[in-house]
Formats: structure tokens, C-alpha cells, sequence
């Protein structure tokens, strides 16, 4: 995989003049697709860009995470005919740039990693990942519903990118974590960082730091979680819930999917597919024989919490929430998973 | 006679789009009808071949005594019988009358009355037996080519359950209750059909029923608090599915 290293003290810096931006991606672009934040409706969305006019780097959120672009929403994983059996249509490995990742995206990429890449690797998903190029971008504004820095994964990044922008005004900041990242800026005449710049970088992600205003105890979740299965508030939210997935749908750490064979016409011939799932809708639990273990809506937005900031651990040796805050903001009940810790922890 | 299924189409208290999509499929209505054969359909046949049937699809709402006579002959002639729509499926827009004193409704359409005996109108299984449902104004091509391949192979076609929020997401929609405070029922209504109307920046109109899990009363609070008038919410609840245990909880709830 292409997974980049974290290097070791200190990380080559490079200054990029904000105007030449356009020129490092419009290089990018003659190698790579590039997938970057895009405006949509007053919103953005992750999208392959055309013109470099396109990015909206200044972006605060994006609808969907770029995790889409990794684990799609909807893939074929093959064919299938009766006679001629099973038909595998890899992708053209053209690869891809993401770009202007922020770090809470970029840490649920690792965790999507560890879900797909190790154990039982996916190889849909493994082989885009090995072919994707991460150029993250340290969050210089803060979202009303973003809590990363209650889970230790923003508003910057240590780690996990091949390239870091910091934006600091007239000047790009860009720090090299790889050697596929190093060989990125080739193209683009770059003058070296004065260690200065780091003191500016700081200085900007402090303001930022400040202006956080949702945040989420990380200390003893688990014990939390395990003490108030039977707190009054998962009634609340049994009733107050629409089960209606979109929490889950948007959330870029959320790995389940369901798959589906769809077939042609003909009876003879079809295509296994693949769409995202979320444990927030009825028949998701749902087995053999109409069964449901878990036919209460209590018992699934149970299921998503417990998921995120209990059961993630001891699988993956971290928490399942980036705190990007993209389920509290789609949400039509604003139901909002700090508040729920909150009361739970008492506050 | 082949031994292709044998497939009947009836009209009931409806508008006939749901059996229009039929014509509608166009590109793969020559394997639809290589695969099965379309025996009874006055729509676009002229000549029509008496039942038994393999599988009747009833569209329309029932409205009249007349009706539920040709529903349960429908019944007896057709061995798998499907709800075509959502008219079919719990009362669709003729429901809409429900609410309103059957003479009263009846005064606004038609000058003579004495000819005129119509009961409320209801979907197919407050009548007969109902074997399948295809839900929405009008139904969605591809669920009805599913549905027709499930049943040439006898297995359960993949229907979906859940909110047309689940679709409205997967194709990246901007949403237009959270962002634009616009009231939309898609987070209770069933998907299926590609999340049509928000993907056009209109709001759901929950044409295709509840949801699987449909939280309306929850969902009608909200409307009251993003400022809809206690009317309006009942309005949009009854619109289509008036009728059901779950959206008429949505009407009553505030
Ligand atoms: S988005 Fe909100 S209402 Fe919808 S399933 Fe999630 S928590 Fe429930
Ligand atoms: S649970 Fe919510 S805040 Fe946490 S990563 Fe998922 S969408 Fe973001
Ligand atoms: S179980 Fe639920 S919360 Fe966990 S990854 Fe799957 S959809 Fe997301
Ligand atoms: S626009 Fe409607 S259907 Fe789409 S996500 Fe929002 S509430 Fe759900
Ligand atoms: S979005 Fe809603 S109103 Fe529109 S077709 Fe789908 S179910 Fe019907």
C-alpha cells in the first residue's frame, strides 16, 4: 500500500505562493484524477476536477466524506454468467490525488485501512487505496458541529498524508510525509520553508483551536458506555429518532455495506453489486426467517454509538469517531452524539 | 399457449400512469414481454385473452361497489396478485377524500348524484389478499423489472425497505430539511425510487408510503417546529398514505 509514512523530525517544508496553487494541481492533473472539495448547492462534495478552479480549498465540511472514493457508495464487484462464470472487470488503475483532505477525514481513512486492508484485505478496496495519493489540509476554520480535537484527530495532522498544506494567508505551507508525496511538487519550483513558518502554522492552528465549540470527554467512554445500557435517554431517542440512516450514510468512518445481486433480463447472466448499509435502518439486523435482533430504534442508535466510541477499540486500537460532526449536522432531529456523551457523563 | 407466465393488468380508481410505466419500459418491454406474456392489458392490446392469470397487477384505488366485484374476480383469476402502485397499495391521492363526508366530495365532482354510489376509497387489501406491493405515484420502472424477475425465479426481488433519505445520501444530495429548512417526508417514506424529487431539488412528497421503521409523529414535530401549520402537516401526511397506521399517527400527532 501506499499508506504514507510518517517520517521522522523534522518533515521537509516547502512554501507554495497561493497563486501558484492552480500550477501544482494543474501538474497533478496531467498524471492523476484528482478528487477535491467542490461546491454543490452551498455545500461540497468530493469530486474529480476538471479545472483547478474548481477547488473550493477553504471548504469546511464536505456532504459526503472522501472516503467515497475508496469504498463507493455503490460499486459492481463482478459480473456473472451461467455459462462463462464469473467476469471480473478490474478498474483502469489510473490513479487518484485526494486532495485537501482534512484531518479528521484523513484519520478515518487509517481506521477504514485497518477494517480493509488487514484482517481479510478487500480487494476493491485495497486496490484503490494502493493507487490513491492523500494531499491533506490542516483546518485553518472550524465547523460549528467539528469536535476533532476532543478525539485527538484535528484541526492538524501529524501523520497519514503524503502531502499537509497549512494555509497561512498568502502562502501555502506544504509538508512532504512520503516519497510519492515529495515527487508530487517535481514539477513546481518550491522554495524550502524557513523554520519560522512553523511558528506561523502554529500560531493559526491555535486560533483555530479556540474557536471549537462542540467537544466530547474521551476519558473513560467504554466504562461510561457499559454503566448506562439502561439510561432513560436511548428511550428519548427511540422516540425521537426517524431511523431514517443518514447519520450513519455520512459518516467516514462507517465501513458496512450490503450486496445485491442484480440480475439481466435474460435470467442467465447479472451483476453482483455493493451499496453502503447502515445499522440504523430495520432490516439491517434483520436474518433468517424475519428475525430481528435488533428491531428497536433504541437498540440501533445504541448499535452506533457503542459502535463509534466503544466497540472500535480493542479492534482497531482506536475510537470510531474522527470527530468530524457530519452525523449532527445531517441530522433532521439534530440528534447530536456529544450531547448524548454529555448527559450520559453527567455534564 | 406457451408456458410463459400469463400476466393481467387491471385498472381501478386511477390516473393509469403506474400502468403507462409498463409502456414506459420501452428499451427492455420486448424482453418483458419475451419473458412473460402480457394476456390482459386493454391498454395496449386489442385483442385481450381470458384469465386464469399467472400474476395480476390491480392499479387504482377502490372507490365503488363495481370495483371491489371486478377486484375479487380479479382475485380468483390471478394466482400472484400485486398491488400496482400506491393507490393500490393503501389509497394513494384518492384517499385524499377520506377525511371529507363521501356526498360532500362526491357534490363537487358530479351535477347528478342519484347515479353515483362511491364508497372511500381504500388500496386493494382492505378487500383481498395482497401477495405483493409496488409502492408509488407512479411506481419506479426498475422495481417493477425486479419484481417481475423475482417472480419468473421464485425468489423475494430486492425491494427497499428503508427511508428515501438512505438514497438521497448515496447520491450525494444537498439536503433540503437540514440546509433550506424545506419539510420533507422522505426520512419516513420508502425509497426505491432514486430519492426523485429531492434529487430535483423538490422535497419528498411521500408518494411511496411509510418505511419500514417510518417515525412519523416524530417527524411531524419537527414540521411544527421548522413553522408548518398544524393543517399543513396533516395535509402532508394524508396526501398519499393517509391510511396507514404509520402516517396517520403523523397527521394526528400535532
Ligand atoms: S440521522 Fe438522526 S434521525 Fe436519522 S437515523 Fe440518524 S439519529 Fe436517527
Ligand atoms: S460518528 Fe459522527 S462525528 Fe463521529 S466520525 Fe462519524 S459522522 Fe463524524
Ligand atoms: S455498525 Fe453502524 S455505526 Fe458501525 S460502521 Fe456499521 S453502520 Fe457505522
Ligand atoms: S432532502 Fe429529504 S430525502 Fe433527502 S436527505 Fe434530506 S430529508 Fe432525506
Ligand atoms: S422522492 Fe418521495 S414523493 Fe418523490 S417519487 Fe420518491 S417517494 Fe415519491
Amino acid at each position: 500500500m501506499v499508506v504514507a509514512r510518517s517520517l521522522t523530525i523534522p518533515n521537509p517544508l516547502v512554501l507554495l505562493p497561493k497563486k501558484d496553487l492552480s500550477r501544482l494541481v494543474q501538474h497533478l492533473m496531467q498524471r492523476y484524477t484528482v478528487v477535491g472539495p467542490v461546491a454543490k448547492g452551498g455545500e461540497h462534495a468530493f469530486s474529480a476536477i476538471t479545472d483547478p478552479a474548481q477547488l473550493t480549498l477553504d471548504y469546511v465540511s464536505s456532504l459526503l466524506p472522501p472516503k467515497k472514493v475508496l469504498h463507493q457508495p455503490f460499486e459492481v464487484l463482478f459480473s456473472f454468467h451461467q455459462e462463462q462464470g464469473v467476469l471480473e472487470e478490474r478498474e483502469p488503475a489510473r490513479g487518484q490525488v485526494l486532495f485537501g483532505v482534512h484531518p479528521c477525514d484523513v484519520h478515518a481513512i487509517e481506521i477504514l485501512d485497518k477494517a480493509y486492508g488487514h484482517e481479510y484485505p478487500d480487494p476493491y478496496y485495497v486496490n484503490r487505496r494502493q493507487n490513491t495519493l492523500i494531499v491533506a489540509a490542516n483546518c485553518t476554520k472550524v465547523g460549528d458541529n467539528c469536535f476533532c480535537q476532543s478525539m485527538g484527530t484535528g484541526p492538524d495532522l501529524q501523520k497519514g498524508y503524503d502531502l499537509l498544506l497549512t494555509d497561512l494567508g498568502s502562502q501555502i505551507l506544504v509538508e512532504i510525509g512520503s516519497p510519492a508525496g515529495e515527487d508530487l511538487l517535481q514539477q513546481v519550483p518550491l522554495q524550502p520553508a524557513p523554520r519560522v513558518m512553523l511558528v506561523e502554522k502554529e500560531k493559526r492552528l491555535d486560533e483555530a483551536r479556540r474557536k471549537f465549540k462542540k467537544r466530547l470527554n474521551t476519558s473513560g467512554l467504554k466504562e461510561l458506555l457499559e454503566d448506562n445500557f439502561r439510561h432513560p435517554i436511548w428511550d428519548e431517542l427511540r422516540q425521537d429518532c426517524l431511523a431514517c440512516g443518514s447519520c450513519t450514510m455520512v459518516c467516514p468512518t462507517c465501513f458496512c455495506y450490503n450486496v445485491v445481486d442484480k440480475l439481466d433480463l435474460n435470467l442467465k447472466s447479472g451483476q453482483r453489486q455493493r451499496e453502503w448499509d447502515s445499522c440504523m435502518l430495520l432490516e439491517y439486523a434483520q436474518v433468517a426467517m424475519g428475525h430481528n435482533f435488533r428491531k428497536d430504534r433504541d437498540a440501533r442508535i445504541k448499535q452506533r454509538i457503542y459502535h463509534k466510541l466503544a466497540y472500535y477499540e480493542p479492534q482497531f486500537g482506536t475510537l470510531g469517531c474522527v470527530g468530524c460532526g457530519r452525523c449532527i449536522g445531517t441530522c433532521v432531529k439534530h440528534i447530536d452524539i456529544t450531547d448524548i456523551m454529555a448527559r450520559l457523563g453527567g455534564e | 399457449m406457451t408456458d410463459k407466465p400469463r400476466v393481467a393488468i387491471y385498472k381501478m380508481s386511477s390516473c393509469a400512469g403506474c400502468q403507462l410505466e409498463f409502456l414506459n419500459l420501452e428499451p427492455v418491454l420486448l424482453d418483458v414481454v419475451g419473458a412473460v406474456e402480457l394476456s390482459y392489458f386493454v391498454m395496449a392490446r386489442r385483442q385481450n385473452a381470458p384469465g386464469p392469470y399467472d400474476i395480476g397487477f390491480v392499479e387504482g384505488a377502490i372507490t365503488c361497489g363495481e370495483e371491489i366485484e371486478k377486484l375479487k374476480r380479479a382475485r380468483q383469476e390471478c394466482r400472484v396478485l400485486v398491488a400496482l402502485g400506491s393507490c393500490a397499495c393503501f389509497g394513494g391521492l384518492p384517499s385524499i377524500k377520506n377525511w371529507i363526508p363521501e356526498r360532500v366530495v362526491e357534490s363537487r365532482v358530479y351535477q347528478n348524484l342519484e347515479v353515483i354510489e362511491s364508497t372511500k376509497a381504500y388500496g386493494i387489501d382492505e378487500y383481498v389478499k395482497v401477495d405483493a406491493y409496488l409502492k408509488g405515484c407512479p411506481v419506479d420502472k426498475g422495481e417493477l423489472v425486479e419484481f417481475i424477475k423475482g417472480a419468473l425465479l421464485g425468489i423475494s426481488p430486492h425491494l427497499r425497505p428503508h427511508s428515501v433519505c438512505v438514497e438521497c445520501k448515496l447520491r450525494e444530495n444537498v439536503c433540503l430539511f437540514v440546509s433550506q429548512g424545506e419539510p420533507c417526508l422522505g426520512a419516513v417514506t420508502t425509497a426505491g425510487c432514486g430519492a426523485l424529487c429531492p434529487s430535483r431539488g423538490k422535497v419528498c412528497d411521500g408518494c411511496r408510503g411509510p418505511a419500514n421503521d417510518a417515525n412519523a409523529e416524530s417527524l411531524a414535530r419537527s414540521f411544527t417546529e421548522y413553522g408548518l401549520h398544524k393543517s399543513d402537516v396533516i395535509r402532508k401526511f394524508r396526501k398519499f398514505a393517509g391510511l396507514t397506521p404509520e402516517f396517520s399517527k403523523g397527521a394526528e400527532a400535532v
